[in-house]
């Protein structure tokens, strides 16, 4: 077609759209048009998901009203939830602690030291704020941005199939779904591959040890997300109490270790296996006397809830039965 | 003092007391520096926003000016929601708790009272804590997250009512023939801060993941500032440090004690109980929005007696005014310094100072027997 | 020493009775049937041995306690029905010992004796200043006027607590042992000062005093209180006889002359 011929039609579209986009909601009436009616579909945009109401980990019913562009994190996990699902551009604020990927080192930090600089979240002028339940970001904090307005989706998983449900939660939020739903299938994948590599494995008594100080022994609490962890990764995890975490000396020697796994080594460098062995009333514990203690440096993703936990999980499962994992 | 021997026989008002000058200086420049140390508070922040941006937004946002010029997105919300309700409860809780310090040294005749001393701390930590805790010691009750009753917290109603109910406990328990010994108040307060007080311990120790929220609310933080509160909180405030202001003739008397105050025709025992409940519904309202921030309730009244003089007609004005003051510095102090908790910055600050102080002048006793 | 004339009545207690609960369930009686009369202008000692009821007296004159059994009345009408300020302002007690407040100057606790004239919420008027420094003028105390009440001497405080009674510009004037603390020239010179204001101001005033020859050599009237009774009542040569001072105190005493004719109680040797 020559180019002098396709501008009579050209034209004509264009004509028609705009008197189409100018036609008034409700066209009955004949006098809406009077140029023969051309049959191509009107612009109109797709459907949106927005405005959206969402329920987040802390019963919270959330509104989010249209796509969020700028997004403030509060926690490293969220944090890493985001840049997974390839919203990292579209962070504007998150904690000093963060420190993967390796980019928002460049974002502004709106949490210091744990303590949430509300000012500097509404600098940032977020349009989404991903908060940690169960008071890692405090309640109050979390409520007064709420009062300003913001939308703040309150995550905290207890178990793998929680950080699945966060990761679809950020990513209905943030209209993402295809990439959330892809993620979360390969995390299940990997996860399935470690449960079938440890399966009909003798599960040895496992001591994983978060952090000795002044006396008091920090473990994985009962029914808490580590202790299921442990358990997937072919463990029987020795637990402490729910609440602080903690676990008496006498419990765990009268629990009987058969592997101690030394979380705590991943900071502190003396934590090693002669460390443990010389400390009072842990040298006839079945691990130490077999010497089954294995230093853990990736505790980091082992305990933090979110896209890389699978890592975590495929790292204590090489820990507990480097056999299965040639 | 200046009295005049041989005068008319008018009845033209004139202060025995403090002088005009005097009160001019003090009150008058006290109002000043309360405004300014307001401006100063809401401009300076984590996030910098310019003194003409300041100025132009609160006169925007409180006087209906018209903005004239742009600002930072963000910036008008930080000034309005952020700072300025915060910077406003500090004023609101350091005078109110300053004055209700000056009124309780005194009533109890001694230099050691603060404004939680007769039980009010205990009993408001005990309500606030319960109702940090009450989604999970009582799930039945089904207190959503967020529930409020007239816009005010779960926390908010049970600190408040847990520290007037605590004094009236305390109070009632002391009263034995119609009086109540200033001696029995103080110990009575005393017994029953530590029981509840052991109940806040077990509470904390069953706490869990609560923990850090009561630890924050025990050292009193002006964080969670919200309109909402202000607008419960100031009438109180108001009404009770006004009242108590015009009660200050009583407040001299019963320095002299309960028997020479009675000679000199006061209700004592009425007047105690007066004095009381305002303080401690002054005391009540402040904790129930900011925790239980020490320090000024004690220090305040004792720096003022020890540049103005004890007096009440002037001490207890200028309370309110310092203690306002004070509270808004060093919650600018706190925020610059990265959050911390208000009552650290008080105390770190307000402490040297007061040591330097009274090593400079006569001893801190209430009273000295004649 | 003027002689006490038979005057019109300013207060009066008339079978009084007082008694309070001890904790051990009993009830101790302090006063039984106490009648007692003031008339205007007189000035009157009340003696007694300790524990016999003489503050309680005091305090049942102020209303500050109620009886429980006969009347209490002031200016003719019972003191019950007294409203307090209206009270305090005929009606002052200069107290043993004053817990005095620190920081204040002495003018200012004069002041304080203004509480009950006090009609303004945040001023003092006129009447209060000339109050002020004519109580300050009378007790002597008008170079203490700047002073703060804790740098005071002994004396100086007793003349500061006269000042503040002053101050308040009584009809009667109660003294509660104001002597107690003194040494013997500050005795002699505080109730000299006091006889002299009830010359000068028209008081009426009860004396609570300790030291019988004080009593005797100051008031025109000695009362003794004895077992919940006042069981003298005159002028001291009729009433502190060696037979009444054995009997009320249990101390054997002989009355001596002086050279110039005046009476005083020698003790025996002890």
């Amino acid at each position: 077609m020559t180019p002098r011929l396709r501008r009579p039609s050209t034209l004509l579209f264009l004509v028609s759209l705009l008197l189409t986009a100018c036609a008034p909601a409700r066209s009955g009436s004949p006098s809406a048009t009077t140029l023969p009616s051309v049959s191509v579909a009107p612009r109109v945009p797709a459907h949106s998901i927005y405005p959206l109401t969402l329920s987040d980990d802390a019963g919270r019913q959330v509104t989010i009203s249209s796509a969020p562009t700028r997004i403030v994190s509060l926690a490293p996990s969220n944090t890493e939830i985001a840049c997974a699902l390839d919203a990292c551009d579209d962070l504007v604020g998150v904690t000093d602690f963060d420190d993967y990927p390796a980019e928002v080192a460049d974002v502004t930090d709106v949490v210091i030291g744990a303590v949430v600089d509300v000012e500097k979240v509404v600098a940032a002028d977020p349009q989404l704020i991903l908060a940690a339940g169960n008071e890692l970001t405090p309640t109050t904090v979390i409520d007064q941005l709420t009062d300003l307005g913001y939308p703040v989706l309150a995550l905290y998983p207890h178990d793998l199939e929680g950080v699945y449900n966060d990761i679809s939660l950020v990513g209905g939020a943030i209209d993402a779904r295809g990439a959330a739903e892809e993620l979360v299938t390969s995390l299940q994948a990997r996860a399935e591959a470690v449960a079938t590599a440890v399966a009909g494995a003798d599960q040895p008594r496992t001591f994983y040890e978060v952090g000795v100080f002044e006396g008091s022994i920090y473990t994985a609490g009962k029914d808490s997300f580590l202790a299921s962890l442990l358990s997937l990764a072919g463990g029987e995890p020795i637990v402490g109490d729910a609440a602080s975490t903690a676990i008496q000396l006498e419990d765990l020697i009268s629990a009987d270790p058969e592997l101690i796994l030394l979380g705590d080594a991943s900071y502190d460098p003396t934590i090693t296996v002669e460390s443990i062995a010389a400390r009072s009333g842990w040298a006839d514990m079945s691990a130490v006397r077999d010497g089954h203690i294995v230093v853990v440096l990736e505790d980091l993703v082992i305990t933090r809830p979110g896209p890389r936990i699978v890592d975590g999980l495929e790292a204590l499962a090489r820990s507990i039965h480097p056999e299965r994992f040639p | 003092m200046r009295a005049t021997a041989s005068a008319p026989a008018t009845t033209r008002p004139i202060f025995i007391g403090p002088s005009l000058t005097r009160v001019t200086v003090v009150l008058g420049g006290g109002a000043i520096l309360l405004l300014s140390a307001m401006v100063v508070a809401v401009a300076i922040g984590s996030v910098g926003v310019g003194l003409g941006d300041t100025v132009a937004i609160l006169g925007h946002r409180l006087f209906g000016l018209p903005m004239g010029i742009t600002v930072a997105p963000g910036a008008e919300s930080i000034i309005f929601d952020v700072r300025l309700p915060r910077v406003l409860t500090a004023m609101l809780v350091g005078g109110g708790l300053a004055v209700a310090g000056t009124v309780f040294q005194a009533l109890l005749r001694n230099p050691m009272a603060d404004p939680y001393i007769i039980g009010t701390a205990a009993g408001a930590s005990l309500g606030a804590i319960a109702g940090l805790m009450a989604p999970i010691l009582l799930p039945a009750l089904a207190i959503g997250v967020g529930s409020t009753w007239l816009g005010l917290g779960l926390v908010q109603v049970l600190a408040f009512g847990g520290g007037l109910a605590t004094v009236l406990l305390v109070y009632a328990v002391s009263r034995a023939n119609g009086r109540v010994p200033v001696v029995t108040l103080l110990l009575t307060g005393y017994a029953v801060s530590s029981v509840l007080a052991a109940g806040v311990a077990l509470l904390m120790f069953f706490s869990g993941q609560h923990l850090g929220a009561i630890f924050g609310w025990l050292m009193g933080s002006l964080a969670a500032a919200k309109w909402i509160n202000l607008a419960f909180a100031a009438p109180l405030l108001v009404i009770s440090a006004t009242l108590l202001v015009f009660r200050w003739r009583g407040l001299n008397l019963l320095l002299l004690g309960d028997g020479p105050a009675a000679h000199l025709g006061m209700d004592v025992e009425r007047e105690k109980i007066v004095l009381t409940m305002l303080a401690t519904l002054a005391t009540s309202t402040v904790v129930a929005i900011s925790g239980t921030i020490g320090f000024v309730g004690l220090v305040v009244p004792h720096v003022l007696r020890l540049a103005i003089g004890p007096d009440h007609r002037l001490l207890l004005p200028a309370s309110v005014l310092y203690g306002a003051i004070l509270l808004a510095l060093a919650d600018l102090g706190a925020r610059l310094a990265g959050g911390i908790p208000v009552g650290i910055v008080t105390a770190l600050i307000g402490a040297p100072f007061f040591i330097w102080l009274l090593r400079r002048s006569r001893m801190v006793r209430v009273v000295v027997t004649a | 020493m003027t002689a006490a004339v038979a005057t019109e009545e300013l207060a009066a207690v008339e079978g009084v009775a007082f008694g309070y609960r001890l904790s051990d369930g009993n009830h101790r009686d302090v006063l039984r049937s106490v009648n007692l009369t003031l008339g205007r202008g007189d000035l009157v000692a009340l003696v007694g041995t300790n524990g016999s009821g003489k503050t309680t007296l005091l305090r049942l004159l102020t209303g500050i306690l109620q009886p429980d059994a006969g009347a209490v009345r002031f200016d003719g009408r019972p003191v019950a029905e007294w409203r307090r300020p209206e009270l305090a302002r005929r009606v002052a007690v200069l107290p043993q010992q004053l817990d005095l407040p620190v920081g204040f100057r002495v003018a200012e606790l004069v002041e304080m004796g203004r509480a009950p004239h006090a009609r303004r919420l945040f001023a003092s008027t006129e009447a209060d200043a000339r109050a002020v420094s004519r109580a300050l003028a009378d007790a002597g105390a008008l170079e203490l006027a700047d002073r703060y009440a804790e740098e005071l001497s002994g004396g100086e405080r007793q003349r500061l607590l006269v000042a503040m009674a002053l101050a308040q510009e009584p009809d009667l004037l109660l003294l509660d042992e104001p002597t107690v603390h003194l040494d013997l020239a500050h005795q002699v010179a505080l109730l000299a000062a006091i006889q002299h204001l009830r010359d000068q101001r028209g008081l009426t005033v009860l004396a609570v005093l300790h030291d019988l020859n004080l009593a005797a050599a100051f008031a025109p009237r000695v009362a003794i209180l004895d077992d919940g009774r006042i069981v003298a009542d005159g002028p001291p040569g009729d009433v502190l006889t060696p037979d009444v001072v054995q009997r009320v105190f249990g101390v054997a005493v002989d009355e001596a002359r002086t050279a110039d004719g005046r009476r005083h109680l020698a003790l025996h040797e002890v």
